[in-house]
């Protein structure tokens, strides 16, 4: 079974660099965690068949990203993954995920994949929207949140991890699934995979490439979340001291 | 503006008004139909299961024509469905949604980003598709003359819901919790959080965890994980007792009014992200914390 899997190279929001505002441009990419679950079950999963890694470069600049977003790549094939996709244009670089979708539906057939795996959302975005936009660009059908996953006789069988409940989904083949983090646990590739990583292909790909065009009227700006928390920590004195403060503080807050 | 609102609640509805113009809520079944009547200009009805979010998408993106905004709640169904919609409609899809206004054929919005360290302003044209955070639109929706249409479609789906298992729904309502004691790892065995729900109780509090006691250790049934994949909570006062403070959980208390935390380690980031922070182990202070707060209580 032939297998894409989506990989978000995303912006490392442990690492954001912050003026006025946040400036997405100086900040590193990395893969996004999920999608480490992702990849995994695409391993385990993909038998004698390859399995791909797709990514849509979303944060620019072109030329400084797109050799980061290769790094990024680089840890997935390490992981297992036989081949990359890297779809890099200007016109991709902007908040749209109409536009993501429709380039990444597109590397999905170019490759012929019969299942497409993603992770539940990504680590900088977090909206979880692409998954069912790729399904519906392919008219296939789709099952979010799959914290266990099966496929057999041409179905996929799915676990789906709602708020209140667990749903047994099944679908046939080709399918779309988004998986949560507790489908499995990534492995830690060896020094040899991440040798051998090296010499596997990443293809870049403009949206020329892939013969389709897109236009988006889309704006976004970030600004740095300043949460003002008081920060007063108490360290001196007998546990004693320190509950009798700490009570007198949440005391005179009012919320005890 | 025209806005259908999709799943409809109180929240949403309240919402859709406050973009003025003409509202109308999708439904899925009779008796939604009668819950929404006389909060919306239009009801339509499709009888489609709904969870099944590509018989419910195809729903959508047919009730849709002609409105600018889709609106729905910010529930893991609701986004996939949204998603499906809105790719088949050709638009724009922005979830867990702040506040928003509309004007001169764009959406305006807000939404969390970046780990909840940053707030994204997004300009989308309109149509658009939105999921609203909960909690953020509290009003009533004003009252109307409802008129009730069916839908006409034949819904198609290829996904067939073999069981369906319900999650263990103890007492927890974490997300309506005025006070949380929350555990992490600096619990060394699972008994030590009977420490935990006892100062919870002396508190009237409930008590939530971060990722590995519920995830990892299983300690904790989920109902009790708050955090980025997990719940995210509002209390007046949280309490963080053993949690380091990955960002993935503060991402999940942001909206918290006081953060309070116990943590033996001087350098946990927690105590970067809390109004009151002692270092001590959680071992020596709670038994204390515990019989202070209930003689204070008591008299």
């Amino acid at each position: 079974m032939k297998i894409a899997v989506l990989i978000k190279t995303a912006l490392d929001t442990g690492q954001l660099r912050v003026r006025d505002a946040v400036v997405v441009e100086e900040t590193p990419l990395k893969i996004s965690d999920i999608d480490r679950n992702a990849v995994e079950e695409a391993v385990k999963l993909k038998g004698q068949d390859k399995a791909y890694g797709v990514t849509v470069l979303k944060w620019g600049p072109l030329q400084k990203k797109v050799q980061e977003a290769e790094n990024v790549l680089r840890e997935a094939l390490a992981m297992g993954l036989d081949e990359a996709y890297l779809v890099a244009d200007e016109k991709l670089l902007n908040a749209s995920h109409l536009a993501t979708a429709k380039a990444i539906a597109a590397v999905v057939k170019k490759v012929g994949a019969d299942l497409v795996l993603a992770g539940e959302a990504t680590v900088d975005n977090y909206t979880g929207q692409i998954p069912a936009r790729v399904a519906a660009e392919l008219g296939w059908p789709v099952i979010t949140y799959a914290r266990e996953l099966k496929v057999e006789g041409g179905r996929v069988v799915a676990r789906r991890d709602l708020e209140d409940h667990v749903e047994v989904v099944e679908a046939p083949l080709p399918a779309v699934v988004s998986v949560t983090r507790e489908i499995n646990q990534p492995r830690i590739p060896t020094l040899l995979a991440i040798r051998a990583a090296m010499k596997k292909p990443i293809n870049r790909l403009t949206l020329a490439d892939l013969g389709i065009g897109v236009e988006t009227k889309i704006s976004a700006a970030y600004k740095p979340l300043v949460i003002q928390r008081k920060k007063v920590v108490i360290k001196d004195g007998t546990p004693e001291e320190k509950a009798e403060k700490l009570i007198q503080h949440l005391r005179q807050e009012g919320v005890i | 503006m025209k806005t259908l609102v999709v799943f409809p609640n109180m929240e949403l509805l309240y919402a859709a008004s406050t973009l003025g113009g003409e509202v109308a809520a999708l439904v899925f079944s009779q008796k939604e139909a009668e819950a929404v009547s006389g909060k919306a200009h239009k009801i339509l009805v499709a009888e489609v299961d709904p969870r099944l979010p590509d018989a419910a998408a195809e729903a959508v993106a047919k009730a849709a024509a002609g409105y600018d905004l889709v609106l729905m709640p910010s529930t893991k169904n609701a986004k996939t469905v949204g998603g499906l919609a809105a790719q088949k409609l050709g638009v724009e899809l922005l979830v867990d949604v702040l506040s928003m206004r509309a004007e001169g054929g764009v959406l305006t919005a807000e939404r969390y980003v970046f780990g909840n360290k940053a707030v994204a302003a997004v300009q989308v044209p309109l149509p658009a598709v939105a999921t609203v955070a909960p909690g953020r639109f509290q009003g009533e929706p004003p009252a109307v003359q409802s008129a009730v249409e069916k839908l006409a479609l034949a819904p198609t789906s290829r996904l067939k819901i073999a069981a369906v298992e319900e999650k263990s729904r103890g007492a927890v309502r974490l997300e309506e919790a005025e006070i949380i004691v929350s555990v992490g790892r600096g619990f060394k065995k699972k008994e030590d959080l009977q420490m935990a729900f006892e100062l919870a109780k002396v508190l009237g509090g409930q008590v939530g965890c971060s990722r590995p006691i519920a995830a990892d250790l299983k300690w904790l049934p989920e109902e009790h994980w708050v955090g980025l994949s997990g719940k995210k909570v509002k209390p007046k006062l949280y309490l963080a007792v053993g949690i380091s403070g990955q960002p993935q959980h503060i991402a999940g208390i942001l909206d918290s009014r006081i953060i309070a935390a116990i943590n033996n380690d001087p350098s946990a980031p927690i105590f970067q992200n809390a109004d009151y922070g002692v270092v001590e182990d959680l071992y020596k202070i709670v038994p204390i914390l515990i019989n202070k707060i209930s003689k204070l209580k008591g008299g």
